[in-house]
């Protein structure tokens, strides 16, 4: 093999790292849980245990590969180019979902770490593709895959409902996402024939299509009953995949083709695209914070928690569209990822624990627990500072873009309920034990599991609240150079 | 192979056999989609001397999928006949007029320059695709049925890259092949979720 060839191999293997270290599990996790690796009853743990190590060197591979040039893979008419954000993702989301999937454990663990790596190495993928329909169709099919795969062979009709559910609104989107395509595609056309449509109202219809599948993907309302359903009834791995990160990636492939937009034409973009983002971002965000409260099922909160993020992504693509060079947008989504990633590590340690799912017979579990009572505090801790950070972070400055009181105060209470619904959650668990977490033995807070999930937790909050400032990489690569505006009817 | 002249022959069994995916039962339903599925990417990609990878990739993953979907004993001679029967067909269109009048109708929208410039765009793709979106769209919002909605998936995402097709041409291969997979993976989930609702109801 000649030098160039080993370098194109290597920088294959660089570029594809992630998507590698998944197929990979195809073979290893089957493998372990092979009787010759120990007995039969134990194939499950095996497997998980596989998972989790395929899951952190995922994450260390991401990290060292990096999205630099001798990670470029160019085959042909194929270029793939990691991104900043793309690896980020990576490397933090394995090592998330290694605790997730450790802490969870049970008889789909193997398969659930599988779930994690496939929809890490999609997303990967998905933001070192150049701009143009592929990126967004990956995240989109690879979305109702990962649900599918999540809710396993497992004859539960509402598990399949939520799935069915996921399978409807990808095909809308995808089909919502060619039209985008084609709308944009056509703006450089409509120089050349002004009889038909004009740059800006062109350019205003591929804002408002890929606005709707933004709205759509992330679960903004009125979209949100996808995402409480995915909560409810899919386990926590894929529910966090599905509606929580791969949503996140996918907002920051639109904001980005957004911001494009956005300065590639000289007048603002009309069609009161921007008006109804921020009227559904500050809904979206009072509803998810209100109905988080007033829910008592764990995974309907989460779910509900989950939608109140999803406004502030909504949020975030209005103030992209008015400031498209600013970076503040970009710099919410990761952390918003993190703190509901928490909160489901949170929700299955709980489970597992104490086999409850409705918040009134959880009262006082935390006087028995402390490891997860940690958990909770760093995720209650991370949910209170995001918002805050959200509202007032460079370039994001909800109250000067919106320039309407009425949504600034909309926007104010809505993370207020958000909080208040991330602090209801740690008073349950301080309340005074109801009976059948007073029958559970209490958890030995100096275990090395104990000590593991604590670290971890803290670490994720840290990173999710900004006082570890690494997600300021995610703005990194993503972003081109702001683009001269050029005058409008002419080509972009 | 030179397409152009079958060009509307093929835009005709599209939009007939789109119909036909969304409102036709078992073995009917799923040959239509087949049909359907050649005819479209036949328009989309227009081979010429050979056959692009791209389409050969579409069509793969569509037939596949379709034959992993298709419940067992569907594929029965005598059932096929009596089920394939012209007259069944007709009987099946006369039943959903509005279907049938969503098709008609999308082929006259299609011939209308619409909004956008289409300068050297294909009249007969442009109102294939339309009639595709205008047949697949309403199933796919309010179907109950799990597999119509997969079908009704790909009759509408079938419609929208033909539509794409008509004033930019194929698709790149990145975007092919992600658009494969989308088909695929619409129609498998659409089985396997089928499947596990009708254990779980029984």
């Amino acid at each position: 093999m000649s030098e160039a060839q080993s370098l194109q191999v290597l920088s294959a293997i660089r570029a594809l790292s992630p998507l590698l270290f998944a197929l990979l599990s195809l073979l290893v996790i089957p493998l372990v849980r092979a009787d010759r690796f120990g007995k039969k009853s134990d194939a499950h743990a095996r497997g998980g245990r596989a998972s989790v190590l395929l899951l952190l060197a995922s994450s260390v591979a991401a990290l060292l590969a990096g999205s630099g040039y001798s990670a470029t893979l160019s085959a042909g008419l194929i270029t793939i180019d990691p991104s900043e954000p793309g690896r980020l993702l990576v490397t933090l989301g394995g090592a998330v979902f290694a605790l997730i999937v450790a802490v969870g454990q049970g008889r789909r663990a193997g398969a659930m770490g599988q779930v994690a790596l496939f929809g890490l190495a999609l997303i990967d993928l998905a933001l070192a593709i150049p701009i143009g329909l592929a990126p967004i169709a990956i995240l989109l099919v690879g979305s109702a895959s990962l649900s599918a795969l999540a809710a396993g062979k497992k004859e539960d009709a509402q598990r399949a409902r939520a799935v069915f559910r996921d399978l409807r609104t990808v095909g809308v989107l995808l089909t919502v996402t060619v039209m985008a395509e084609l709308l944009r595609s056509a703006i450089p056309l409509s120089a050349t024939d002004p009889s038909y449509a004009t740059t800006s109202s062109l350019t205003a219809g591929v804002a408002m299509t890929l606005s709707l599948v933004l709205l759509g993907m992330i679960g903004a309302f009125p979209f949100h009953h996808r995402l409480v359903r995915i909560f409810e009834s899919l386990p926590i791995v894929g529910s966090l995949m599905v509606g929580v990160w791969i949503p996140t990636a996918l907002s920051l492939i639109i904001f980005n083709e957004l911001a494009l937009l956005a300065s590639s034409v000289s007048e603002p973009i009309g069609g009161a695209v921007v008006a109804t983002l921020f009227i559904t971002g500050t809904a979206t965000i009072i509803f998810g914070g209100a109905s988080a409260l007033l829910h008592d099922d764990v995974g309907e909160v989460l779910g509900f928690l989950a939608v109140g993020n999803a406004g502030w992504l909504a949020l975030g693509a209005a103030a992209t569209i008015l400031h498209p060079s600013a970076v503040g947008p970009l710099l919410i989504a990761l952390p918003g990822a993190l703190v509901i990633s928490l909160f489901g590590l949170w929700r299955i340690s709980i489970r597992r624990h104490y086999e409850l799912t409705s918040l009134g017979d959880l009262s006082g579990w935390a006087r028995r627990t402390q490891p997860i009572g940690v958990v909770l505090i760093c995720a209650a801790a991370s949910q209170v500072a995001v918002p805050v950070r959200q509202f007032f972070s460079g370039g994001f400055n909800i109250g000067d873009d919106s320039g309407s009181p009425l949504i600034t105060a909309g926007a104010l209470l809505g993370a207020g309920a958000l909080a208040a619904a991330a602090i209801r959650l740690l008073l349950v668990g301080l309340a005074q034990e109801s009976r059948r977490v007073h029958r559970a033995p209490p958890s030995n807070v100096l275990s090395p599991a104990a000590i593991w999930l604590m670290a971890g937790a803290i670490l994720i909050s840290g990173v999710a609240a900004g006082f570890i400032n690494i997600e300021a990489a995610a703005s990194g690569l993503l972003r081109p150079d702001p683009v001269e505006s050029v005058p409008q009817n002419s080509t972009p | 192979m030179n397409l152009l002249s079958l060009e509307l022959p093929l835009v005709a069994v599209a939009a007939l056999s789109g119909a036909l995916a969304v409102t036709s039962a078992r073995r009917a339903a799923w040959i239509a989609l087949a049909l359907m599925a050649t005819a479209t990417t036949l328009l989309e990609f227009r081979p010429t001397e050979s056959l692009p990878p791209a389409l050969l990739l579409r069509l793969t993953a569509i037939y596949g999928a379709i034959l992993y979907a298709l419940p067992a004993g569907m594929l029965e001679r005598r059932a096929l006949a009596h089920d394939l029967q012209p007259r069944r067909l007709i009987a099946t269109l006369t039943e959903h007029p509005v279907v049938a009048v969503s098709a008609a109708a999308g082929l006259i929208l299609g011939a209308i320059p619409l909004a956008l410039p289409i300068e050297g765009s294909s009249v007969l793709l442009r109102g294939a695709g339309v009639a595709l979106l205008l047949i697949g769209l309403p199933p796919l919002l309010t179907s109950r049925y799990v597999e119509a909605t997969a079908r009704a998936a790909v009759v509408t995402l079938s419609g929208a890259l033909l539509l794409r097709a008509s004033i930019l041409g194929a698709l790149d291969l990145f975007s092919s092949i992600a658009m494969a997979s989308g088909f695929a993976a619409l129609l498998l989930i659409g089985a396997a979720v089928a499947g596990q609702l009708t254990k779980a109801e029984e």
